[in-house]
């Protein structure tokens, strides 16, 4: 071509050495040849690095490259047969330490060929698409000697008995491992893997499968999980220390597959010492173990979740299903309690505070609480306890912290309804009758049921706190308006306003003559401040302090309810009354006197009153005279009422349906809200809608839902569609 | 040939080079790399003899010392000085012997500047048919395309030396080329009437030994089509494009995986768009969009089109169909968009400049901005207008280009730069021999430029930065 022909001359005198010294190349190669030899053999400090370079660069430039490479590849393949001819001959264990040796020789030797031959690596071989020297010298390697027969299958077996010893507790060269491994890496990661990963996996795997064989039938859970984790562990170190960084995940996931995955299901279960043993002993390192370990297996948190999930769910049953438990509402709450924090505490511990364990956690408390239905009513007794004695016998920290607790199990109810109506009437009767221990925490407790349950979860409960504190100003008010009152007993009229509290319809009893009057004072008071109200006395829930001076001369102060305030004033002008007299002068109901007359005659220590015969029931011709023979420490003297703390079963039923009468109007009102945004739905979605609109509140009754349906329709806020019976349509 | 050290200290090596004496550290020369002849050299396990001699190495190297002066010195200080009288030839060859050509490009070549550039060396070509286009490869290599029956690609590297050049597979013209990277060379060649199926097409090449690596075939429903390629454009990433006409109307751009070689999509014309002759693609990074430009004279109109490939589309085109006559003589030849893709940059047969606002509609935002007729028409007006006359009217259209925030348009035998925001002309550069220039490209640290006339290129590269 024209080009080539100009270039000519550039190249000819070449040309022309080639043709005078047809040897060149001979001579050339023999002087890289013997070279290369001396390298092999360590006897490289007399070549002359400048000349060999010259030499291979003076080749490539006459076109000798092909042929240099050639010579070059079968010059190499040679030294390499020698090389594998001494590791082929090396006895047992110097084997590796041979091999070791003849591949830090060739890699000495290869990296001074490659500079040698550094000309032909940038010229030649990029533009003829052939292996540079270095890469050359490997694969030369990998083919003659790391694959040859001889030696493929031993190096395998070698490193393989040499892991088998170091798992079995020996001590190998560790170094030697490394090297090798670090070869064969070198060699290119398909040869590493083929030739060693693969095959090493292999036998990790029956390994360990006969390992767990033998250990699971004569070890504990717990035992046999610390050696699961000693092995992987092991295995991660030996990766360190002379394996690819890759191959630690594979040989993990062989080692939790044949220790883990395999016996997961014996393991988690497994008689007296499983999971449920774990648990229930508080067994926070192996619980961590077993969370960390199964936490490589698929599935493995699933099933330990499941099975902890069912054994909170007996437990927690067998808790609260337990007649024994009833007896005692505080007990019984304090035990829920105990097993929130034992689980709460082994979840942060153990299970690394995982989120799908607390959901779990949770859903089994709220299926446990409320197979009882008495739970919110005992929880309310709880919180009722507590508030009482708190300041009594913890700081408001502490107190805040069980209450934190309490909403937590308040939370799981679905009658919160019911609760309400509980705790209503419990905090009525602690802010009545002044028992509330501390103001601040009764608020507390009531910020925290309205960030859980909304503003009108505690309206009504708000308003008793206010209707206390108007009460108070009212009091003073009345006593400011008369200045004659001094000779009257002191009243402290607290007003209740009708619906926030939860009252019952009482007679009003008989009160003394001198109450009588200060009373309607205050009534014709009260009435002359507001317009249109009107005020009944709930005598059955008032106490009054009254001084008495007892026949043996002891003075007292004595603090009774009014009732039993009613039934003393009579002493003072008889000295002995039968039952009947005193029902017939007070008018106090039979259940209510009967039970002031027993705490006023029966109480230890507090025998006001002596009753003829000494017997513990109250029959209507048992007299009762004042226990002239008093005696007490104290000045002032506390006379409790026989009152029952937890519900007689009539009263439950009574509450029960109260409660079942107040939800009407509620699932009315949502029936109602939702078909006035639907205008026509059919029944089932009713049913789910209203289920979940009143959710936070109480699982309302599907069949009382219907119920109230059917009576919306009577009413005409509903119809039925004519010609599809299960739609309903609603009337504006 | 090492000799007995005469000096006793350490650190020192004293080389012999063709009778001159130099003296350097060890550290100088083993600062060029353990893959370099020097670093070898110099490294341990060729001196494991000499190890505890406290005396300074003393090496015999027999090459030219005039070249290894310049060589010594850039190790020692990174910059490339050559004395005049040296031959750069003599130089580059010296540099492949001592492994240090890498060094002597990246020092020679560097720090493109528009506004600095120096004409380096005229390069003759030496095919019988003129230059048609010329593209810079991202080492400071080019090539350069000949029309007509050819087909033939001249391959040159950064030194300039001509390599094995390419021919299109049955010489098939070539209308445009792309380097892939510095080795690997993309073209785009024309199918003519009458031969068999595979004509013309898109294939890749080395750039280093001339050979064919890899044939980029298009397929419409699942049947492979021969094709005609007229341009090409590289994403950069992974994505090659090219415009595409096949035999039976079957027009359109055609994507590849440059890595597997497989076709990945095909866009075919749309109404009112003619992407299938297409004189200019160009990939634009900022929106990931292709812009497609069919220019005249090759088609009546011109049209410049937005392909988004990721949903189908066309965000955005352009066309002066339907233009009022009296603008009928002004016909847009060329057209590039700016590297901020806010816009395109037009230039017309007259060597005005236009611009297309691409954030705008272009129905809405008024069709092209003509700048008035500009300095640069009335300073080579004159010129230009009697080569023209003399050599025709096809053969130099102005082309343009877009680089380093600047703009480039070449406009007779001169290429104006045009920089900040009101594209103002910054510099000129002209060399007086070769006539018009017909196509020039940027990449690599330089600028070539292709004259139309006398089949030959200009090189222009920035001269290193003033020492203070």
């Amino acid at each position: 071509m024209n080009g080539q022909k100009k270039r000519g001359p550039r190249i000819e005198p070449f040309r022309h050495r080639v043709e005078t010294d047809p040897k060149f190349f001979d001579k050339s190669w023999k002087k890289l040849h013997d070279a290369i030899r001396e390298i092999y053999n360590h006897n490289a400090s007399g070549l002359s690095f400048e000349e060999l370079y010259r030499t291979a660069y003076n080749m490539v430039l006459h076109k000798f490259g092909p042929k240099l490479y050639e010579k070059l590849t079968e010059n190499m393949k040679e030294h390499l047969e020698e090389m594998r001819t001494c590791v082929e001959a090396a006895q047992g264990g110097l084997f590796l330490e041979e091999l070791e040796r003849k591949w830090n020789d060739h890699n000495k030797a290869l990296t001074m060929i490659r500079d040698i031959l550094m000309y032909m690596d940038r010229t030649y071989i990029p533009t003829n698409k052939k292996t540079p020297v270095f890469d050359l010298g490997l694969e030369l390697w990998r083919d003659t000697i790391v694959r040859s027969p001889m030696i493929h299958g031993r190096l395998l077996d070698t490193l393989l008995e040499l892991i088998h010893r170091e798992r079995t507790g020996e001590v190998i060269n560790r170094c030697l491992m490394r090297t090798t491994t670090k070869m064969l890496m070198t060699l290119g990661s398909s040869v590493y893997q083929d030739d060693f990963e693969r095959p090493f996996l292999e036998v990790s795997a029956s390994f360990y499968s006969g390992e767990s064989q033998q250990f699971i039938d004569c070890y504990s859970c717990g035992d046999y999980l610390k050696l699961a984790e000693r092995r992987l562990s092991e295995e991660s170190e030996r990766v360190s220390q002379y394996m690819d960084v890759k191959t630690n995940e594979k040989i993990t996931a062989v080692v939790v597959k044949e220790m883990l995955s395999n016996h997961m299901q014996r393991l988690i279960l497994m008689e007296n010492s499983g999971l449920v043993n774990m648990l229930v002993e508080d067994r926070y390192e192996d619980l961590t173990r077993m969370y960390t370990l199964f936490n490589y297996v698929p599935d493995g948190l699933t099933t330990i979740r499941s099975v902890m999930m069912s054994h909170i769910k007996d437990t927690g049953k067998s808790l609260v299903t337990d007649p024994e438990r009833l007896k005692d509402p505080v007990d019984f709450v304090q035990r829920l309690l105990n097993e929130k924090d034992k689980f709460d505490n082994i979840i942060n511990v153990s299970f690394n505070s995982d989120k799908s364990f607390l959901n779990a956690l949770n859903s089994s408390f709220e299926h446990f609480i409320n197979l009882n239905n008495r739970s919110p009513e005992f929880i309310s007794l709880f919180v009722d306890d507590k508030l009482r004695k708190g300041v009594k016998e913890a700081n408001e920290d502490v107190l805040e912290t069980v209450l934190d607790k309490v909403m937590m199990l308040f939370r799981y109810l679905q009658e919160k309804d019911l609760f309400e109506k509980y705790y209503k009437q419990h905090l009525a009767k602690r802010l009545i009758s002044g028992k509330a221990a501390s103001d601040d925490s009764e608020r507390s407790m009531l910020v925290k049921l309205k960030t859980e349950c909304g503003y009108q979860f505690t309206s009504k409960l708000e308003g008793m706190f206010n209707d206390l504190k108007t009460s108070q100003d009212t009091t003073q008010g009345f006593y400011a308006s008369a200045s004659d009152l001094a000779d009257y007993p002191t009243i402290s009229v607290q007003i209740l306003t009708t619906g926030s509290w939860p009252t019952q319809p009482c007679n009003t009893c008989n009160l003394p003559p001198e109450i009588l009057a200060v009373s309607e004072r205050f009534r014709s008071y009260y009435l002359g401040t507001h317009n249109g109200r009107r005020l009944t006395w709930q005598t059955n829930m008032g106490n009054a302090d009254i001084k008495t001076t007892f026949g043996n001369g002891s003075k007292h102060e004595l603090n009774v309810s009014t009732y039993q305030m009613c039934i003393l004033m009579l002493f003072n002008s008889s000295d002995v009354l039968t039952y009947r007299e005193i029902e017939q002068a007070t008018a106090i109901p039979a259940v209510d006197l009967k039970r002031c007359l027993q705490s006023l005659a029966l109480m230890k220590g507090k025998q006001v009153l002596r009753k003829e015969p000494m017997s513990r029931d109250i029959a209507d011709d048992d007299s009762f005279s004042v226990n002239d023979k008093f005696t007490s420490k104290l000045f002032k003297v506390k006379i409790g009422t026989v009152s029952a703390q937890k519900e007689t079963d009539p009263e439950k039923l009574e509450t029960r349906q109260r409660v079942e009468e107040d939800r009407k109007p509620q699932i009315e009102a949502a029936i109602v809200r939702i078909m006035k945004s639907r205008r026509v739905l059919d029944h089932n979605s009713i049913m789910t809608e209203v289920t979940k609109q009143l959710q936070p509140r109480f699982l309302p009754n599907p069949v009382v839902i219907k119920k109230r349906i059917e009576s919306l329709i009577e009413r005409e806020f509903l119809e039925r569609d004519k010609t599809d019976r299960k739609m309903y349509r609603y009337l504006a | 040939m090492y000799t007995p050290p005469t000096t006793s200290t350490r650190g020192r090596v004293r080389l012999n080079v063709g009778g001159r004496v130099f003296e350097t550290t060890a550290a100088t020369l083993a600062a060029a790399g353990r893959d370099t002849m020097l670093g070898a050299m110099v490294d341990a396990s060729w001196n494991s003899g000499v190890h505890d001699d406290p005396a300074p190495a003393e090496y015999f190297i027999d090459r030219d010392p005039s070249c290894f002066a310049v060589l010594l010195d850039l190790l020692r200080t990174g910059d490339l000085h050559v004395p005049p009288g040296l031959p750069e030839a003599t130089l580059y060859r010296e540099a492949l012997y001592y492994g240090l050509l890498d060094r002597v490009r990246s020092a020679r070549l560097g720090g493109f500047d528009p506004d600095r550039l120096r004409l380096a060396s005229s390069v003759h070509g030496r095919s019988p048919g003129d230059g048609v286009a010329i593209r810079a490869a991202p080492d400071g290599g080019c090539c350069v395309s000949h029309g007509g029956a050819s087909g033939v690609v001249r391959v040159y590297n950064w030194m300039l030396q001509e390599r094995r050049p390419v021919y299109y597979p049955s010489h098939a013209p070539v209308n445009d080329a792309a380097y892939l990277d510095a080795s690997t060379l993309l073209l785009a060649a024309r199918e003519r009437p009458g031969r068999r199926d595979d004509d013309g097409g898109v294939s890749s090449f080395s750039a280093l030994t001339g050979e064919t690596r890899h044939r980029f075939r298009v397929a419409h429903d699942r049947q492979p089509r021969s094709f005609t390629a007229t341009a090409l454009a590289f994403d950069g990433g992974c994505d090659v494009f090219a415009s595409c006409k096949g035999r039976i109307n079957e027009y359109g751009v055609a994507v590849w995986d440059c890595n597997t070689g497989e076709q990945t999509g095909f866009f075919y014309e749309p109404p009112g768009c003619a992407l299938g002759e297409a004189d200019r693609l160009q990939w634009l990074d900022g929106t990931n969009t292709l812009m497609v430009a069919t220019m005249f004279p090759r088609t009546d109109s011109s049209f410049v089109s937005l392909l988004d490939f990721r949903d189908k589309s066309v965000v955005w085109s352009w066309s002066d169909v339907g233009t009022p006559a009296s603008l009928e003589d002004k016909h847009a030849v060329d057209a590039v968009a700016t590297e901020d893709g806010r816009s395109v940059c037009l230039v017309n047969q007259y060597d005005d400049l236009g611009f297309l606002d691409l954030r705008k509609n272009a129905a809405s935002s008024g069709g092209v901005r003509w700048r008035s007729r500009s300095k640069l028409a009335t300073m080579s007006g004159g010129k230009t207008k009697t080569k023209k006359a003399a050599c025709g009217e096809e053969t130099c259209y102005p082309k343009l280009a877009a680089h380093g925030g600047r703009l480039f348009a070449s406009t007779g035998d001169a290429i104006s730069v045009f920089s900040g925001p009101d594209h103002v002309m910054t510099s000129t550069l002209r060399c007086s021999n070769g006539g018009a220039i017909c196509d020039f490209s940027i990449g690599g640290d330089r600028l070539f430029a292709l004259h139309g006339e006398e089949n030959v290129f200009d090189v222009w590269e920035t001269p290193p930065p003033p020492i203070i």
